[in-house]
Protein backbone atom coordinates (compact mmCIF):
# COMPACT_ATOMS: atom_id res chain seq x y z
CA UNK A 1 0.00 0.00 0.00
CA UNK A 2 2.95 2.50 0.97
CA UNK A 3 4.47 1.22 -2.76
CA UNK A 4 1.29 2.95 -3.85
CA UNK A 5 1.00 6.22 -1.74
CA UNK A 6 5.05 6.84 -2.60
CA UNK A 7 3.74 6.68 -6.70
CA UNK A 8 0.83 8.53 -6.24
CA UNK A 9 0.95 12.16 -7.41
CA UNK A 10 0.39 14.84 -5.00
CA UNK A 11 -2.68 16.36 -6.99
CA UNK A 12 -5.24 14.45 -9.12
CA UNK A 13 -4.81 14.78 -12.86
CA UNK A 14 -7.69 16.83 -13.36
CA UNK A 15 -6.37 19.74 -10.99
CA UNK A 16 -4.40 21.95 -12.70
CA UNK A 17 -0.38 22.55 -12.46
CA UNK A 18 -0.46 25.90 -11.12
CA UNK A 19 1.82 25.07 -8.27
CA UNK A 20 4.56 23.39 -9.96
CA UNK A 21 6.14 27.29 -11.25
CA UNK A 22 8.23 29.25 -9.26
CA UNK A 23 6.92 32.41 -7.34
CA UNK A 24 5.59 35.59 -9.10
CA UNK A 25 7.60 38.58 -9.73
CA UNK A 26 7.42 41.63 -7.55
CA UNK A 27 4.65 42.77 -5.28
CA UNK A 28 2.04 40.40 -6.21
CA UNK A 29 4.34 37.43 -5.28
CA UNK A 30 3.97 38.38 -1.63
CA UNK A 31 0.41 39.78 -1.46
CA UNK A 32 -1.21 37.03 -3.45
CA UNK A 33 0.98 34.19 -2.39
CA UNK A 34 -0.17 30.74 -1.09
CA UNK A 35 3.03 29.47 -0.41
CA UNK A 36 4.06 28.20 3.04
CA UNK A 37 7.42 29.49 2.67
CA UNK A 38 6.74 32.60 1.36
CA UNK A 39 4.25 33.01 3.93
CA UNK A 40 6.39 31.89 6.75
CA UNK A 41 9.19 34.11 5.67
CA UNK A 42 6.75 37.26 5.97
CA UNK A 43 5.18 36.61 9.02
CA UNK A 44 9.10 36.21 10.70
CA UNK A 45 9.79 39.62 8.95
CA UNK A 46 6.97 41.22 10.51
CA UNK A 47 7.65 39.89 13.44
CA UNK A 48 11.56 41.20 13.74
CA UNK A 49 9.81 44.48 12.84
CA UNK A 50 7.73 44.70 15.86
CA UNK A 51 10.13 42.87 17.88
CA UNK A 52 12.13 46.44 17.44
CA UNK A 53 8.92 48.42 18.06
CA UNK A 54 8.43 46.82 20.77
CA UNK A 55 11.92 47.14 21.82
CA UNK A 56 12.70 50.44 21.40
CA UNK A 57 9.21 51.32 23.67
CA UNK A 58 10.96 49.40 26.35
CA UNK A 59 14.37 51.67 25.93
CA UNK A 60 11.82 54.29 26.59
CA UNK A 61 10.57 52.97 29.78
CA UNK A 62 14.20 51.48 31.22
CA UNK A 63 15.43 55.34 30.15
CA UNK A 64 12.84 56.76 31.93
CA UNK A 65 13.44 54.52 34.83
CA UNK A 66 17.41 54.92 34.91
CA UNK A 67 17.39 57.32 37.58
CA UNK A 68 14.47 58.33 39.57
CA UNK A 69 12.43 61.72 38.94
CA UNK A 70 10.41 62.09 35.93
CA UNK A 71 13.49 62.05 33.08
CA UNK A 72 11.96 62.09 29.61
CA UNK A 73 8.45 61.31 29.18
CA UNK A 74 5.07 62.41 30.62
CA UNK A 75 3.77 59.72 33.30
CA UNK A 76 0.66 59.22 30.66
CA UNK A 77 3.25 58.59 27.66
CA UNK A 78 5.16 56.41 29.96
CA UNK A 79 1.62 53.75 30.71
CA UNK A 80 0.93 53.71 26.86
CA UNK A 81 5.18 52.82 26.10
CA UNK A 82 4.37 49.39 29.06
CA UNK A 83 1.08 49.01 27.25
CA UNK A 84 1.92 49.14 23.85
CA UNK A 85 5.39 47.47 24.69
CA UNK A 86 3.45 44.26 25.89
CA UNK A 87 0.76 44.17 23.60
CA UNK A 88 2.97 44.48 20.52
CA UNK A 89 5.66 41.92 21.82
CA UNK A 90 3.23 39.22 23.10
CA UNK A 91 0.83 39.40 19.79
CA UNK A 92 2.86 40.97 17.36
CA UNK A 93 6.51 39.63 17.79
CA UNK A 94 6.41 36.27 19.54
CA UNK A 95 3.67 34.78 18.33
CA UNK A 96 3.84 35.74 14.92
CA UNK A 97 7.74 34.48 15.08
CA UNK A 98 6.06 30.75 16.12
CA UNK A 99 3.77 31.17 13.32
CA UNK A 100 6.56 31.94 10.90
CA UNK A 101 8.91 29.08 11.70
CA UNK A 102 5.20 27.13 11.96
CA UNK A 103 4.62 28.23 8.45
CA UNK A 104 7.92 27.31 7.46
CA UNK A 105 8.62 24.05 8.78
CA UNK A 106 5.73 22.14 9.51
CA UNK A 107 5.18 21.34 6.05
CA UNK A 108 8.88 20.43 5.48
CA UNK A 109 8.71 18.35 8.71
CA UNK A 110 5.75 15.84 8.13
CA UNK A 111 6.39 15.67 4.04
CA UNK A 112 3.43 17.54 3.20
CA UNK A 113 3.68 19.74 -0.16
CA UNK A 114 2.03 22.99 1.90
CA UNK A 115 -0.36 23.73 4.39
CA UNK A 116 -3.86 22.79 4.05
CA UNK A 117 -5.57 25.76 3.36
CA UNK A 118 -3.20 28.23 1.50
CA UNK A 119 -5.41 30.75 0.85
CA UNK A 120 -6.61 31.55 4.68
CA UNK A 121 -2.94 31.55 5.22
CA UNK A 122 -2.27 34.28 3.12
CA UNK A 123 -5.15 36.20 4.81
CA UNK A 124 -4.53 35.38 8.07
CA UNK A 125 -0.62 37.02 7.92
CA UNK A 126 -1.60 39.98 5.87
CA UNK A 127 -4.72 40.47 8.45
CA UNK A 128 -1.69 41.51 10.97
CA UNK A 129 -0.28 44.73 9.66
CA UNK A 130 -3.53 45.75 9.20
CA UNK A 131 -3.96 45.29 12.78
CA UNK A 132 -0.79 46.68 14.05
CA UNK A 133 -1.20 49.39 11.53
CA UNK A 134 -4.79 50.57 13.61
CA UNK A 135 -2.96 49.93 17.00
CA UNK A 136 0.12 51.90 16.36
CA UNK A 137 -2.06 54.56 14.83
CA UNK A 138 -3.67 54.90 18.38
CA UNK A 139 -0.26 56.59 19.36
CA UNK A 140 -0.95 59.59 17.22
CA UNK A 141 -5.03 59.78 18.57
CA UNK A 142 -6.43 62.61 21.56
CA UNK A 143 -5.71 60.95 24.35
CA UNK A 144 -2.88 59.07 23.80
CA UNK A 145 -2.75 55.17 22.94
CA UNK A 146 -4.18 52.67 25.14
CA UNK A 147 -2.64 53.14 28.91
CA UNK A 148 -4.30 50.29 31.09
CA UNK A 149 -1.64 47.62 31.05
CA UNK A 150 -2.18 44.77 28.53
CA UNK A 151 -4.35 43.28 30.34
CA UNK A 152 -6.85 45.93 29.63
CA UNK A 153 -8.55 45.94 32.96
CA UNK A 154 -11.83 47.89 33.54
CA UNK A 155 -12.48 50.20 34.63
CA UNK A 156 -9.23 51.76 33.64
CA UNK A 157 -9.75 50.73 30.32
CA UNK A 158 -12.66 52.45 29.96
CA UNK A 159 -11.16 55.83 30.45
CA UNK A 160 -9.01 55.65 27.46
CA UNK A 161 -9.71 58.62 25.42
CA UNK A 162 -10.41 57.84 21.24
CA UNK A 163 -7.81 55.11 21.10
CA UNK A 164 -10.54 52.19 22.80
CA UNK A 165 -12.81 51.14 19.92
CA UNK A 166 -9.35 50.92 17.93
CA UNK A 167 -7.39 48.75 20.68
CA UNK A 168 -10.68 46.39 20.47
CA UNK A 169 -11.00 46.29 16.89
CA UNK A 170 -7.02 45.55 16.42
CA UNK A 171 -7.34 43.07 19.05
CA UNK A 172 -10.02 41.46 17.57
CA UNK A 173 -7.99 41.11 14.39
CA UNK A 174 -4.95 39.87 16.06
CA UNK A 175 -7.46 37.11 17.04
CA UNK A 176 -8.61 36.45 14.16
CA UNK A 177 -5.75 36.23 12.61
CA UNK A 178 -4.33 33.48 15.13
CA UNK A 179 -7.39 31.45 15.30
CA UNK A 180 -7.30 31.30 11.56
CA UNK A 181 -3.58 30.31 11.60
CA UNK A 182 -4.02 27.96 14.44
CA UNK A 183 -7.46 26.03 12.15
CA UNK A 184 -4.65 25.54 9.79
CA UNK A 185 -2.32 24.21 11.67
CA UNK A 186 -4.14 21.73 13.15
CA UNK A 187 -5.67 20.66 9.53
CA UNK A 188 -2.46 20.59 8.04
CA UNK A 189 -1.16 18.27 10.67
CA UNK A 190 -3.89 16.18 11.19
CA UNK A 191 -4.74 15.80 7.23
CA UNK A 192 -1.61 16.30 5.37
CA UNK A 193 1.05 14.28 6.84
CA UNK A 194 2.72 11.94 4.88
CA UNK A 195 2.26 8.22 5.10
CA UNK A 196 4.02 6.60 7.62
CA UNK A 197 4.45 9.56 9.74
CA UNK A 198 2.21 8.45 12.74
CA UNK A 199 1.52 10.81 15.30
CA UNK A 200 3.95 9.99 17.45
CA UNK A 201 6.93 10.05 15.14
CA UNK A 202 6.02 13.74 14.72
CA UNK A 203 9.24 15.44 15.27
CA UNK A 204 9.03 17.82 18.50
CA UNK A 205 8.28 20.90 17.16
CA UNK A 206 5.28 20.01 14.87
CA UNK A 207 4.26 18.49 17.85
CA UNK A 208 4.25 21.38 20.46
CA UNK A 209 2.95 23.37 17.39
CA UNK A 210 -0.23 21.15 17.31
CA UNK A 211 -0.81 21.10 21.25
CA UNK A 212 0.09 25.44 20.89
CA UNK A 213 -2.98 25.05 18.01
CA UNK A 214 -5.45 23.38 20.32
CA UNK A 215 -4.94 26.44 23.36
CA UNK A 216 -4.79 28.82 20.71
CA UNK A 217 -8.35 27.53 19.31
CA UNK A 218 -10.26 27.21 22.86
CA UNK A 219 -8.37 30.66 24.80
CA UNK A 220 -8.40 33.25 21.40
CA UNK A 221 -12.28 33.26 21.20
CA UNK A 222 -12.34 34.11 25.04
CA UNK A 223 -10.49 37.09 24.88
CA UNK A 224 -12.27 38.29 21.78
CA UNK A 225 -15.65 37.66 24.12
CA UNK A 226 -14.29 39.47 26.65
CA UNK A 227 -13.22 42.23 25.10
CA UNK A 228 -16.44 42.51 22.77
CA UNK A 229 -18.09 42.82 26.04
CA UNK A 230 -15.85 46.11 27.51
CA UNK A 231 -17.00 47.33 23.64
CA UNK A 232 -20.65 47.04 24.55
CA UNK A 233 -20.01 48.22 28.34
CA UNK A 234 -18.41 51.29 26.77
CA UNK A 235 -20.61 51.96 23.23
CA UNK A 236 -23.88 50.33 23.63
CA UNK A 237 -24.92 50.49 27.59
CA UNK A 238 -24.40 46.73 29.21
CA UNK A 239 -23.02 46.56 32.24
CA UNK A 240 -20.90 43.53 32.31
CA UNK A 241 -17.85 44.93 33.84
CA UNK A 242 -19.09 47.83 35.06
CA UNK A 243 -20.07 47.61 39.27
CA UNK A 244 -22.83 51.07 39.25
CA UNK A 245 -25.04 49.08 36.77
CA UNK A 246 -24.68 45.67 38.71
CA UNK A 247 -21.89 44.05 36.66
CA UNK A 248 -18.80 42.82 37.83
CA UNK A 249 -14.60 43.76 37.51
CA UNK A 250 -13.41 41.07 38.65
CA UNK A 251 -15.30 38.82 36.38
CA UNK A 252 -13.31 40.37 33.43
CA UNK A 253 -10.13 39.67 35.66
CA UNK A 254 -11.47 35.63 35.27
CA UNK A 255 -12.22 35.97 31.69
CA UNK A 256 -9.18 37.84 30.93
CA UNK A 257 -6.97 35.01 32.77
CA UNK A 258 -8.68 32.14 31.49
CA UNK A 259 -7.12 33.72 28.30
CA UNK A 260 -4.39 34.62 29.62
CA UNK A 261 -2.90 32.18 31.41
CA UNK A 262 -2.51 29.52 28.01
CA UNK A 263 -1.43 32.13 26.30
CA UNK A 264 1.66 32.19 28.06
CA UNK A 265 1.93 28.63 26.89
CA UNK A 266 1.01 29.25 23.78
CA UNK A 267 4.54 31.55 23.85
CA UNK A 268 6.75 28.78 25.36
CA UNK A 269 5.70 25.33 24.05
CA UNK A 270 6.79 25.77 20.43
CA UNK A 271 9.82 27.30 21.86
CA UNK A 272 10.55 23.66 23.76
CA UNK A 273 9.64 22.22 20.30
CA UNK A 274 12.91 24.25 18.81
CA UNK A 275 15.19 23.25 21.83
CA UNK A 276 14.10 20.06 21.15
CA UNK A 277 15.23 19.77 17.90
CA UNK A 278 18.21 21.59 18.18
CA UNK A 279 19.70 19.72 21.34
CA UNK A 280 19.35 16.65 19.94
CA UNK A 281 21.41 17.52 16.34
CA UNK A 282 24.29 19.24 18.08
CA UNK A 283 24.34 16.58 21.37
CA UNK A 284 24.49 13.67 18.04
CA UNK A 285 21.94 11.78 20.02
CA UNK A 286 18.25 10.90 19.54
CA UNK A 287 16.36 13.18 21.73
CA UNK A 288 15.50 11.54 25.52
CA UNK A 289 12.24 10.51 26.24
CA UNK A 290 10.25 11.89 22.89
CA UNK A 291 7.02 10.50 23.96
CA UNK A 292 7.39 11.26 27.67
CA UNK A 293 8.05 14.78 26.00
CA UNK A 294 4.84 14.60 23.93
CA UNK A 295 2.94 13.78 27.19
CA UNK A 296 4.53 16.84 29.57
CA UNK A 297 3.49 19.12 26.58
CA UNK A 298 -0.03 17.85 26.73
CA UNK A 299 0.03 17.82 30.64
CA UNK A 300 1.22 21.37 30.24
CA UNK A 301 -0.98 22.45 27.96
CA UNK A 302 -4.25 20.86 30.13
CA UNK A 303 -2.74 22.24 33.71
CA UNK A 304 -2.82 25.98 32.27
CA UNK A 305 -6.92 25.89 31.49
CA UNK A 306 -7.10 25.73 35.56
CA UNK A 307 -4.57 27.68 37.07
CA UNK A 308 -5.48 31.09 36.14
CA UNK A 309 -6.79 32.42 39.17
CA UNK A 310 -2.95 32.62 40.62
CA UNK A 311 -2.71 35.87 38.46
CA UNK A 312 -5.39 37.01 41.31
CA UNK A 313 -4.75 35.81 44.61
CA UNK A 314 -4.93 39.29 46.46
CA UNK A 315 -8.00 40.41 44.35
CA UNK A 316 -9.99 38.05 46.94
CA UNK A 317 -11.33 35.03 46.72
CA UNK A 318 -12.27 31.77 49.10
CA UNK A 319 -8.83 29.80 50.94
CA UNK A 320 -10.19 26.58 49.16
CA UNK A 321 -9.88 28.61 45.68
CA UNK A 322 -6.34 30.04 46.62
CA UNK A 323 -5.45 26.06 47.82
CA UNK A 324 -6.58 24.97 44.32
CA UNK A 325 -4.86 27.57 42.62
CA UNK A 326 -1.65 27.51 44.51
CA UNK A 327 -1.01 23.38 43.76
CA UNK A 328 -2.46 23.15 40.63
CA UNK A 329 0.09 25.87 39.77
CA UNK A 330 3.16 24.39 41.66
CA UNK A 331 1.57 21.04 39.81
CA UNK A 332 3.06 22.44 36.03
CA UNK A 333 6.75 22.33 37.88
CA UNK A 334 6.24 18.49 37.02
CA UNK A 335 5.97 18.39 33.15
CA UNK A 336 8.06 21.16 32.65
CA UNK A 337 10.68 19.74 34.94
CA UNK A 338 10.78 16.14 32.62
CA UNK A 339 11.16 18.53 30.09
CA UNK A 340 14.22 19.95 31.68
CA UNK A 341 15.65 16.61 32.56
CA UNK A 342 15.15 15.27 29.07
CA UNK A 343 17.62 17.78 27.01
CA UNK A 344 19.97 17.63 30.07
CA UNK A 345 19.42 13.50 29.36
CA UNK A 346 19.64 13.93 25.98
CA UNK A 347 23.11 15.86 25.89
CA UNK A 348 24.50 13.27 28.99
CA UNK A 349 27.57 11.72 27.02
CA UNK A 350 26.57 13.22 23.80
CA UNK A 351 29.52 14.48 20.93
CA UNK A 352 28.38 18.16 22.06
CA UNK A 353 29.27 21.22 19.83
CA UNK A 354 28.61 24.29 20.49
CA UNK A 355 27.60 26.17 17.60
CA UNK A 356 24.94 29.16 17.75
CA UNK A 357 22.15 27.72 17.64
CA UNK A 358 23.31 24.91 20.26
CA UNK A 359 24.34 28.35 22.55
CA UNK A 360 20.64 29.91 22.47
CA UNK A 361 19.70 25.86 23.41
CA UNK A 362 21.67 25.91 26.07
CA UNK A 363 21.09 29.48 27.92
CA UNK A 364 17.41 28.57 27.39
CA UNK A 365 17.47 25.76 29.58
CA UNK A 366 19.01 27.30 32.05
CA UNK A 367 17.51 30.52 32.30
CA UNK A 368 14.30 29.57 31.37
CA UNK A 369 14.47 27.26 34.43
CA UNK A 370 15.52 30.13 36.28
CA UNK A 371 12.52 32.07 35.06
CA UNK A 372 10.54 28.81 35.94
CA UNK A 373 11.30 28.68 39.88
CA UNK A 374 10.59 32.40 40.39
CA UNK A 375 7.21 31.29 38.87
CA UNK A 376 6.62 28.35 41.46
CA UNK A 377 7.73 31.12 43.99
CA UNK A 378 4.76 33.73 42.93
CA UNK A 379 2.53 30.43 43.02
CA UNK A 380 3.01 30.73 46.66
CA UNK A 381 -0.06 32.47 48.00
CA UNK A 382 1.57 33.95 50.90
CA UNK A 383 4.62 34.87 49.00
CA UNK A 384 2.35 35.93 45.96
CA UNK A 385 0.57 38.99 48.21
CA UNK A 386 4.10 40.15 48.99
CA UNK A 387 5.54 39.91 45.74
CA UNK A 388 2.30 40.51 43.47
CA UNK A 389 2.73 43.93 41.21
CA UNK A 390 6.13 44.31 41.66
CA UNK A 391 9.30 43.87 40.09
CA UNK A 392 9.68 40.39 40.97
CA UNK A 393 6.44 39.31 38.96
CA UNK A 394 8.68 41.87 35.76
CA UNK A 395 11.75 39.82 36.45
CA UNK A 396 10.11 36.49 36.54
CA UNK A 397 7.71 36.83 33.57
CA UNK A 398 10.57 38.46 31.14
CA UNK A 399 13.25 35.36 32.02
CA UNK A 400 10.40 33.12 30.83
CA UNK A 401 10.08 35.23 27.68
CA UNK A 402 12.69 37.07 26.69
CA UNK A 403 16.24 34.40 27.25
CA UNK A 404 13.19 31.81 27.16
CA UNK A 405 10.24 32.14 23.97
CA UNK A 406 13.02 35.14 22.34
CA UNK A 407 16.07 33.12 22.76
CA UNK A 408 14.42 29.87 21.19
CA UNK A 409 12.99 32.41 18.34
CA UNK A 410 17.03 33.21 18.07
CA UNK A 411 18.13 29.62 18.47
CA UNK A 412 15.60 28.29 15.55
CA UNK A 413 16.74 31.38 13.23
CA UNK A 414 20.08 30.12 12.94
CA UNK A 415 19.05 26.26 13.25
CA UNK A 416 17.06 26.64 9.83
CA UNK A 417 18.70 30.00 7.88
CA UNK A 418 21.27 28.04 6.27
CA UNK A 419 18.25 25.61 4.98
CA UNK A 420 15.86 28.83 4.28
CA UNK A 421 18.85 30.84 2.35
CA UNK A 422 21.36 28.21 1.18
CA UNK A 423 24.09 29.98 2.81
CA UNK A 424 26.02 29.39 5.88
CA UNK A 425 25.46 32.54 8.39
CA UNK A 426 28.49 34.33 9.80
CA UNK A 427 29.18 32.01 12.96
CA UNK A 428 31.47 34.64 14.54
CA UNK A 429 28.55 37.28 14.20
CA UNK A 430 26.18 34.59 15.58
CA UNK A 431 28.43 33.89 18.97
CA UNK A 432 28.69 37.98 19.49
CA UNK A 433 25.05 38.16 19.39
CA UNK A 434 24.74 34.98 21.79
CA UNK A 435 27.03 36.18 24.18
CA UNK A 436 26.58 40.03 23.95
CA UNK A 437 22.34 39.11 24.35
CA UNK A 438 23.21 36.68 27.44
CA UNK A 439 25.31 38.98 29.63
CA UNK A 440 22.91 41.82 28.68
CA UNK A 441 19.75 39.99 29.17
CA UNK A 442 21.14 39.05 32.84
CA UNK A 443 22.36 42.34 33.76
CA UNK A 444 18.41 43.72 32.54
CA UNK A 445 16.69 41.49 34.37
CA UNK A 446 18.01 39.60 37.08
CA UNK A 447 18.58 43.11 39.19
CA UNK A 448 14.65 43.65 38.88
CA UNK A 449 14.24 40.48 41.54
CA UNK A 450 16.28 42.39 44.10
CA UNK A 451 13.98 45.66 43.27
CA UNK A 452 10.44 43.68 43.67
CA UNK A 453 11.88 41.89 46.99
CA UNK A 454 12.48 45.10 47.93
CA UNK A 455 9.03 46.34 47.21
CA UNK A 456 9.34 48.65 44.08
CA UNK A 457 6.07 48.17 42.23
CA UNK A 458 5.77 47.91 38.76
CA UNK A 459 4.20 50.11 35.92
CA UNK A 460 5.63 53.39 37.54
CA UNK A 461 7.52 55.96 35.91
CA UNK A 462 8.95 57.49 39.25
CA UNK A 463 9.97 55.77 42.23
CA UNK A 464 12.54 56.10 45.48
CA UNK A 465 15.47 56.65 45.80
CA UNK A 466 16.70 53.55 47.40
CA UNK A 467 15.67 51.48 44.17
CA UNK A 468 18.37 53.64 42.01
CA UNK A 469 21.18 51.60 41.57
CA UNK A 470 19.51 48.08 40.37
CA UNK A 471 17.34 50.81 38.05
CA UNK A 472 20.32 52.42 36.49
CA UNK A 473 22.22 48.82 35.85
CA UNK A 474 18.84 47.72 34.57
CA UNK A 475 19.08 50.52 32.22
CA UNK A 476 22.45 49.96 30.79
CA UNK A 477 21.58 46.22 30.52
CA UNK A 478 18.24 47.61 28.36
CA UNK A 479 20.40 49.48 26.01
CA UNK A 480 22.93 46.88 25.73
CA UNK A 481 20.53 44.12 24.77
CA UNK A 482 18.71 46.55 22.45
CA UNK A 483 22.34 47.34 20.49
CA UNK A 484 23.10 43.53 20.37
CA UNK A 485 20.12 43.05 18.15
CA UNK A 486 21.93 44.93 15.97
CA UNK A 487 24.10 42.09 15.11
CA UNK A 488 21.54 39.88 14.34
CA UNK A 489 20.33 42.17 11.58
CA UNK A 490 24.06 42.30 10.44
CA UNK A 491 23.89 38.32 10.18
CA UNK A 492 20.58 38.19 8.22
CA UNK A 493 21.96 41.23 5.99
CA UNK A 494 24.68 38.70 5.18
CA UNK A 495 22.74 35.48 5.26
CA UNK A 496 23.38 34.72 1.76
CA UNK A 497 27.26 36.12 1.75
CA UNK A 498 28.43 32.87 3.68
CA UNK A 499 29.75 29.54 1.88
CA UNK A 500 26.81 27.31 0.35
CA UNK A 501 25.13 25.60 3.27
CA UNK A 502 24.93 21.43 2.22
CA UNK A 503 21.09 20.01 2.32
CA UNK A 504 21.80 18.30 5.90
CA UNK A 505 23.63 21.81 7.13
CA UNK A 506 24.54 20.18 10.68
CA UNK A 507 26.38 17.09 11.32
CA UNK A 508 24.00 15.60 13.57
CA UNK A 509 20.62 16.51 12.18
CA UNK A 510 17.83 14.35 11.56
CA UNK A 511 14.55 14.83 9.75
CA UNK A 512 12.76 14.91 6.26
CA UNK A 513 13.82 19.52 5.96
CA UNK A 514 17.26 18.31 5.99
CA UNK A 515 16.63 15.75 3.20
CA UNK A 516 15.55 18.49 1.33
CA UNK A 517 18.52 21.04 -1.10
CA UNK A 518 19.50 24.03 0.96
CA UNK A 519 17.68 26.23 0.15
CA UNK A 520 14.81 24.28 0.08
CA UNK A 521 12.75 24.71 -3.06
CA UNK A 522 9.92 26.64 -3.39
CA UNK A 523 7.75 23.25 -3.50
CA UNK A 524 8.80 20.84 -1.83
CA UNK A 525 7.16 16.72 -1.39
CA UNK A 526 4.74 17.04 -4.05
CA UNK A 527 5.27 13.02 -3.61
CA UNK A 528 4.90 11.63 0.06
CA UNK A 529 8.56 11.21 0.91
CA UNK A 530 8.02 7.64 2.65
CA UNK A 531 11.34 5.73 2.08
CA UNK A 532 12.96 9.49 3.88
CA UNK A 533 11.17 8.90 6.97
CA UNK A 534 12.10 5.59 7.30
CA UNK A 535 15.69 6.42 6.57
CA UNK A 536 15.56 10.01 8.63
CA UNK A 537 14.14 7.93 11.97
CA UNK A 538 16.36 8.03 14.95
CA UNK A 539 14.85 4.72 15.72
CA UNK B 1 -6.85 8.58 0.34
CA UNK B 2 -7.99 10.02 -2.50
CA UNK B 3 -7.54 13.76 -3.24
CA UNK B 4 -11.00 14.23 -3.13
CA UNK B 5 -11.26 12.53 0.35
CA UNK B 6 -8.21 14.57 1.38
CA UNK B 7 -10.03 17.42 0.31
CA UNK B 8 -13.26 16.37 2.58
CA UNK B 9 -11.43 15.88 5.66
CA UNK B 10 -9.51 19.04 5.07
CA UNK B 11 -12.79 20.90 5.19
CA UNK B 12 -14.45 18.66 7.36
CA UNK B 13 -11.38 19.12 10.51
CA UNK B 14 -11.43 22.98 9.43
CA UNK B 15 -15.31 23.23 10.25
CA UNK B 16 -14.98 21.71 13.50
CA UNK B 17 -12.43 24.03 15.57
CA UNK B 18 -14.07 26.91 13.71
CA UNK B 19 -17.16 25.51 15.47
CA UNK B 20 -15.12 24.98 18.67
CA UNK B 21 -14.24 28.56 18.14
CA UNK B 22 -17.39 30.41 17.71
CA UNK B 23 -18.52 28.43 20.69
CA UNK B 24 -16.05 29.11 23.21
CA UNK B 25 -16.81 33.06 22.02
CA UNK B 26 -20.32 33.06 22.18
CA UNK B 27 -20.51 30.99 25.56
CA UNK B 28 -17.98 33.54 27.16
CA UNK B 29 -19.96 36.51 26.75
CA UNK B 30 -23.63 33.95 27.66
CA UNK B 31 -21.03 33.98 30.66
CA UNK B 32 -21.26 37.21 31.21
CA UNK B 33 -24.88 37.69 29.76
CA UNK B 34 -26.21 35.12 32.42
CA UNK B 35 -24.42 36.86 35.76
CA UNK B 36 -25.17 40.40 34.58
Amino acid sequence: MNEHVIDAPAHDASHDDHDHHGPAKGIKRWLFTTNHKDIGTMYLIFSLVMFFIGGSMALVIRSELFQPGLQFVHPEFFNQMTTMHALIMVFGAVMPAFVGLANWMIPMQIGAPDMALPRMNNWSFWILPVAFGILLSTLFMPGGAPASGWTMYPPLVLQTGDAFPFLIFSVHLMGLSSIMGAINIIVTILNMRAPDMWLLKMPMFVWTWLITAYLLIAVMPVLAGAVTMLLTDQFFGTSFFLAAGGGDPVMFQHIFWFFGHPEVYIMILPAFGVVSEIIPTFARKPLFGHDSMVYAASCIAFLSFIVWAHHMFTVGMPLSGQLFFMFATMLIAVPTGVKVFNWVATMWRGAMTFETPMLFSLAFVFLFTLGGLSGLMLAVVPSDIQYHDSYFVVAHFHYVLVPGSIFALFAAAYYWLPKWTGHMYSETAGKIHFWASTIFVNVTFFPMHFLGLAGMPRRIPDYSTQFTDFNSIASIGAIGFGLSQLVFVYVLLTAKKGEKATDRVWEGSHGLEWTVPSPAPYHTFDTPPVKRIAEESFE
Amino acid sequence: MSDAEQQRNIRRTALIFAGVAVVFYIGFIMIGVLRA
